[in-house]
This record gives C-alpha cells, structure tokens and sequence, in this order.
C-alpha cells in the first residue's frame, strides 16, 4: 500500500473547494479590519512613511502620547 | 526632546551598484532578445553556430531581463527604500555585499552555461542544479540581510511597500527550492524529480508566480515607495494599498494552471486556475487604480516631468497587462491564444512597460539623488520615454496581430471542412511583416535605453569628489511598547471592527512573514497534493514505456539545443489541432517525462506525434540544414550533430539518474552503452541504406533520430511490444 493509495481513497479532491472557503473568510476579515473607521488616523500617519526619510512617523510612542 | 537619540548613516553605496548592475544587465538581455527577434525574421543570423542558435538564446534573453535586469532593479530600490522606511541602516554591510556579488556572479553563470546547452529545460527555471544551489544560498544571505534590517528598525509600523517585499523574498524562495527539485546526472546535467503532468504543473505552479513574485509584487513594493516620493504626496489610498496586498497573496498563488488549458492536466486543475486567475482582476486593478489617482491634482506635474510619465505609462501597462491576463486565462480565450505569440505580446507588456518603465522612472529618480547632483539631461530622459513608448505600441501591436493571425490561421477550415492552411509553413510566413515591426520595436526600446546609460554615465561623472552621508538620528524603538488604544470597548463585534488583531501582525514581520507564507502555502498544498496523489488524475497506459538508453541521450540532446522553446509536444484535444499533428495527447504518456517537454510556443509545429511520420534520412536533411526539406523554412540548422560524437559511456549515468527516480529501465540499468550502440547501428544502417551519409552510428545525430522518431508512438502501440527492449 502505497501513499498514493491512501491519498486516492482519502475523497481529497473537495479540498480545493474547502480552501476557497477558508480564503473568502480570511479575506472578509482583512477587510472588515482594514475598514475599521477607528483605523484612518493611524493609516494617514503610515501613508505618509516614505516622505520623510529621517524622521519615523510610527516611533516607539503610542499614537496616544505621541501627538 | 528624547535624549536617546541614536546615530546611523544609510549605506548608498550598495543602492549604487545594484543600479549600475540593472542597466549593463538590462542592456545585454535586451540586445539578446533584439538578436533573438532578427534571427525569427532572418533565420541565417543563427550562423550555424551552437551558442548562438535560438533554442540556447532565448533562455538567456528571458533570465537575463527577468533576474538580472528586473531581479536587480528590484533590489536597488528595495536596499534604497528599506532603509528609509525603516528608519535603519542595512543589517550587514558584508551581507549586502555578498548579496550584491553573489548575484552578479549567478547571472555570469547563467549567461555562460545557457549558450553552452546546460540547461533544465523548465521556462525561466532553466539554470542547473549547481546554479540553483548557489541562488537559493544567495537568496536567503538577502533574506536575513532584510530581515535583519526589519528587526533593527526604528519606525513601529511596517509601511506596505515592505509588505510586498516580504511576500515576495518568502514566496521566491517557496517556489524556487521545490520547482528545481531534481536528481544530478553529471556535474551540470540533472533530471526534475516529478515527471509528465506532475512537471508541468510544478513549473507552472513556479513559472505563473515567478511572474507574480518575481515581476509583480517587489514592483507593487516600489510603486507604493517611489510613486509618492516622485509625486511627493502620499499614496491615494492606504486602506486599498492593503487589500491589495492580501488579495494578490490569496489570489495568484492559485493561478498557474491556466497555463496548461487543454493539456493533459485533469479539466479540475485548470478550472480552478482560471476562476483564480479571474478574481485577479480585482486586486490588479485596484492597484493600478491607487496608483494612477495618487497623481490627482499633479497632472501639470506629469506634463514636465519625465520620472512621473514612465510612471503613469508603467501603471498603465500593469493595468492591461493585468487585464488582459486573466482574460488570456480563460478556457476559450485561451484555446486560440495558447501556443501563439499573443502570449509573447502579453509578456512584453508588462515586461517593458510596467516592469522596465517603473525601473526606468525609478532609476531617473535616484541618480541625482544617489550620485548627488543634477540629472545629466532632462531633455534626453524625455526623449528615453517618447523613444520606449513608442517602441512598446509597435512590438506589441505587431505581435498582438502576428498571434491572432497564427491561432486564426491554425483553427481555419475551408468549405469542404479540411484544414484551410495545412502546410504549418504558411502560418509562419504570413508573421514576417510583423516579425520586422517587432524588430523595429524592440530597435526603438534599446535606443532608449541606450540613451538612459549615456545619461547616467554623464550624471554619474558630475559627481562630487566624495559623496556626503549625512548622520540621522532617531530614537530607538523601545522593547517595553505597550499597545496603547481607545479604551477596550464591550461586545466581541465592537472589537473585532477595532481590528487590534491586524495592526499587531503589521507590526510583527515574523508573524506577519509566517501569515504570507501560511496564506502561499496552504494555496500551494490544496491545489498540488490532489494532481500528485490521486491516481485518477493520471491514468497509466500499459503500452507507454521507458524511453531506450539511445533515446534518452537523444532526448538530452533536444533539452540541450532548447527545441522546446519553438516545438510544443502537447495536442489538445480540439478538432483543429487533432486534424493536423493526430491524436490528442494523454497524461499517462508522459509518466517517464523528466522533466516534460510540453513547451509553451510553437514557432514550429507540435512534435508530440512526431514518430515514425518522415523516414531517418529525412531528418538527418532536416536537422543538418532545414531549408534543404522547406525552402521557407525559419528552423536554424544543427549541422554539428552530423559531427559531433555521441558520449556512449556516459548514457550509463542517465539511466541510473532514472533509475533512482522510479523509472522501470530493465536490462539498461547495467547495459545501457552497449544497447546504446546497437540501437545506434541499427539507425546508421537504415540512414545509409536510404541514400543518407554512411558510419552516422557513432554521431550525436543517431540518438537524435532515435528520440524524434519515438515521439508519441507508444499510445497506439501493442500492450505486449514492449519498445524499451527494442534494439
């Protein structure tokens, strides 16, 4: 008995289907997260990252205590 | 203000010699595919010369632009880019290096062993085994170099053009080391460990995401670096930049079997590439969306600047390229398109307009900045971009028609329901119009670039007498940083939606590296194990042997001449393509495939059925010289293999390699010269008996013959005729 054998009867061939499942999910996630309204102020602050080459824009402060 | 402010300077000089790398690199592989674009149209510049026949060349042309000229553009403004976002000077000045001149020495190798026929025959992974070990060392000396320079960093927050960085060095890495699983056969000569089908979809499951990877996401990286800085305003939108990350590495993991529609790969596979390959319009044109409105309100800025129109030109080409793929990845679509050169106009596309053009805005950006003075000439970088530009439209409009012309050609009936244009020589030459303009085309890109160097050169001579590194300073990020928010709110929704959990990945690269990796593997696995293991999915035929010793070094032969670059060995199962090369082809004929030689063009005809159609003698005329068989011809000669010896003694360590990887060799596991040269004998007789030259027996020609001659016979022969024993 070979793998192969085991894997053939092991009915495997939905998984794809199960892992577009799981991907669709994962992605809703993200989404609902990147959307959050709670999160503009902090992606105004990251989107502005690569204009300033010496000063960090997200240094050890929190955004708290930072402003 | 904090007093732990802490000094560091960045390291330029590395960004300046990958710049320099990406323009020699960019101007050799260039040159080469000009080169390789005058041999199609005047097949004599192939001058009987071994290196510098097609088959050896176009390998080195598509290495050369995608590793060298991409591959170090890529890491220039990656080492430039890093850096500022991070806050933090390179990890290791001596990793860097190593890096810097480990790659440089990989391309050497490749632009040395290509041309002398070392290759695995696998697209854009043909470089051998010792050369694969030496990229995957010097791919994770980068990694560490990266990672490293992550972990020291004194910005919180990991902006998203690093995100794409990370997919991409974790994603490359995934793909190379299980693409370039093989077993040697000599110290430059060795055999992919998966075999027919299983092949094919390893190097398409590699050769789509090499695009992804490799082409498409560092590049997404560097627009979201360098478009806001040449704009000098922030990206449109932040929120999208990040959906557009996450659906990339979702989505175009899945993607590579619309390469492979119609084959022998089971209808399942490729389905699910190309509902993927669908869905990827969304994410594609959501960044090129992003890009093209970060320059709202700058479109004067557009009009003088040279650096903003190779940008909006780049976006653009990624824009229809990306549209254009997934259209391509569609059954239908791609029944006409497939084999054509449709794709090749594709290709160029996004290879010379988003990739070279956002290396080109790029690079005018950096070098004042980088060698510390003004542009050379504004006016003749503006001259690059009118020069590119137009070269781009008539490459890709004359090769657009040339592949709807040829796949046309190839599907047409006349009234009588017979193949319109059997002889597959009329629908080469009614490409040679085009042929001409793509020449022009590419003529007018090389000016261009050509110019861009000479710019640089003139740029880099007004530099100062030593170049200033100004110190920065910044305050360390503080190990004891504590999440500070809003107050926790109640309810598991309210919390959720504060999306706590995504901001601590951003701002974690391991767990945000082990997330990328989990999403790309987890992909990969679903999609691979069921074509690896289920037996279904290919069926054996009894009748489908191994191939004879004489037959394998034959076969050796036609990897080393990179025939697969012009001949597919793959009929599909549509009336047109049966009516004209036979009987479609089967998974189960190709389980002694290592590696597959399905090929993704055909410049020539398919081969797959080629067995037993001519007599020998015909194709020792053919190979020697393929104008005396078709007067039209555009098949270099291969008169060399009439001359050359054929190395008995070491088909031996062929088979054994086979041997290892399960492939039933019988009697020839001990025996392999002598039936070599029996079988050899046998073909040399037939040969001269046929009015051909004498004594061939012991000429690379022989095995040659022996393969060609085998091609797809063993489907329609007699369980019981085993023709692996066969003299």
């Amino acid at each position: 008995m070979r793998l192969s054998d085991i894997m053939s009867h092991a009915g495997l061939s939905t998984y794809a289907e199960v892992a577009l499942v799981i991907f669709m999910i994962a992605f809703l996630l993200i989404a609902v997260g990147v959307f959050a309204p709670s999160r503009k102020r902090e992606f105004d602050e990251a989107s502005r990252m690569p204009l300033d080459d010496v000063h960090p824009q997200s240094p050890r402060q929190s955004r708290g205590d930072a402003s | 203000m904090n007093p732990q402010l802490e000094s560091f300077r960045y390291d330029d000089a590395i960004v300046r010699k990958f710049l320099w790398a990406t323009f020699i690199w960019g101007l050799i592989g260039m040159t080469v595919g000009l080169l390789i674009a005058l041999q199609l149209a005047v097949p004599a510049l192939n001058l009987d010369i071994p290196w510098l026949s097609f088959g050896r060349l176009r390998p080195l042309h598509t290495n050369a632009v995608i590793f060298a000229f991409a591959g170090n553009a890529f890491f220039t403004g990656a080492y430039y880019s890093s850096q500022r976002l991070l806050k933090t000077r390179m990890f290791s000045d001596a990793l860097s290096a190593v890096h810097f001149w480990g790659w440089q020495l990989i391309i050497v190798l490749a632009a040395l062993t290509l041309p002398l026929g070392f290759t695995q025959a696998k697209e854009y992974a043909e470089l051998e085994w010792p050369i694969d070990i030496l990229i995957a060392v010097v791919w994770v000396v980068f990694a560490i170099n990266f990672f490293g320079t992550l972990a020291k960093r004194r910005e919180r927050h990991l902006y998203v053009a690093l995100w794409f960085y990370i997919a991409s060095i974790v994603t490359v890495a995934i793909l190379h080391i299980f693409n370039n699983l093989s077993v040697p056969a000599g110290p430059l000569k060795s055999y992919s460990i998966y075999a027919g089908v299983q092949d094919a979809f390893m190097q398409w499951w590699y050769g789509h995401n090499a695009v992804a990877f490799f082409l498409t996401t560092p590049f997404l990286g560097l627009m979201y670096y360098f478009l806001p800085k040449a704009a000098d305003k922030p990206i449109f939108s932040y929120r999208l930049s990040i959906l557009h990350f996450w659906t990339i590495v979702f989505l175009y993991i899945w993607a590579g079997p619309h390469h492979l529609h119609y084959t022998a790969l089971p209808e399942w596979a490729s389905t699910l590439g190309m509902i993927f390959s669908v869905m990827l319009w969304m994410p594609s044109w959501g960044g090129m969306i992003n890009g093209l409105l970060t320059l709202r309100g700058a479109w004067r800025k557009v009009v003088e600047d040279p650096i903003l129109k190779f940008y909006v030109v780049a976006i653009t080409a990624y824009g229809m390229s990306t549209f254009e793929g997934p259209m391509l990845s569609v059954r239908s679509v791609n029944a006409l398109a497939h084999y054509t050169d449709w794709i090749i106009a594709h290709v160029h596309t996004g290879a010379l307009g988003w990739n070279g053009f956002l290396a080109f805005g790029m690079i005018y950006w950096l070098a004042p900045r980088l060698f510390q003075t003004k542009l050379h000439s504004q006016k003749m970088a503006e001259l690059h971009f009118w020069l590119a530009t137009f070269g781009i439209i008539l490459y890709v409009t004359a090769i657009y028609s040339a592949g709807l012309t040829q796949g046309l050609m190839w599907r047409a009936y006349d009234a009588t329901g017979r193949l319109e244009y059997p002889a597959f020589i009329e629908t080469v030459m009614r490409l040679m119009p085009m042929y001409w303009l793509r020449v022009a085309g590419g003529s007018l890109y090389l000016t261009g670039m050509v110019l861009f160097g000479y710019n640089l050169f003139r740029t880099w001579k007004s530099r100062p007498a030593a170049y200033e590194e100004p110190v920065i300073q910044a305050a360390p990020l503080a190990g004891d940083y504590e999440e500070l928010t809003a107050p926790r709110p109640a309810g598991a929704l309210a919390r959720f939606a504060q999306a706590a959990w995504h901001r601590t990945w951003e701002r974690l690269p391991v767990t945000f590296t082990v997330m990328v990796a989990v999403a790309v593997i987890v992909a990969s696995l679903f999609e691979i194990i069921p074509t690896f293991l289920i037996k279904s999915n290919v069926p054996t035929i009894a009748s489908v042997k191994p191939y004879t010793p004489l037959e394998l070094a034959g076969r050796d032969l036609y990897i080393r001449e990179g025939c697969f670059n012009c001949h597919s060995q793959m009929i599909r199962p549509l009336r047109y393509e049966t009516d004209r090369y036979g009987e479609y082809s089967k998974p189960g004929e190709f389980v002694y495939d290592h590696p597959f030689l399905w090929g993704s063009r055909r410049i020539g005809p398919d081969l797959a059925r080629e067995g037993g159609k001519y007599p020998d003698l015909w194709h020792v005329r053919h190979m020697r010289h393929p104008k005396d068989i078709e007067a039209k011809s555009i098949m270099p000669g291969y008169p060399w293999m009439l001359t050359n010896q054929l190395d008995f003694d070491g088909i031996q360590r062929k088979v054994d390699a086979m041997v290892m990887l399960g492939v039933p060799y019988g009697d020839a596991v001990t025996d392999a010269p002598a039936m070599a040269r029996a079988q050899a004998q046998a073909i040399a007789q037939s040969i001269a008996s046929q009015g051909g030259p004498a004594d061939l027996s012991d000429k690379e020609i022989v095995a040659m013959v022996a393969y060609l001659q085998r091609l797809g016979r063993d489907v329609s022969a007699p369980a019981a005729a085993s023709a692996a024993g066969a003299p």
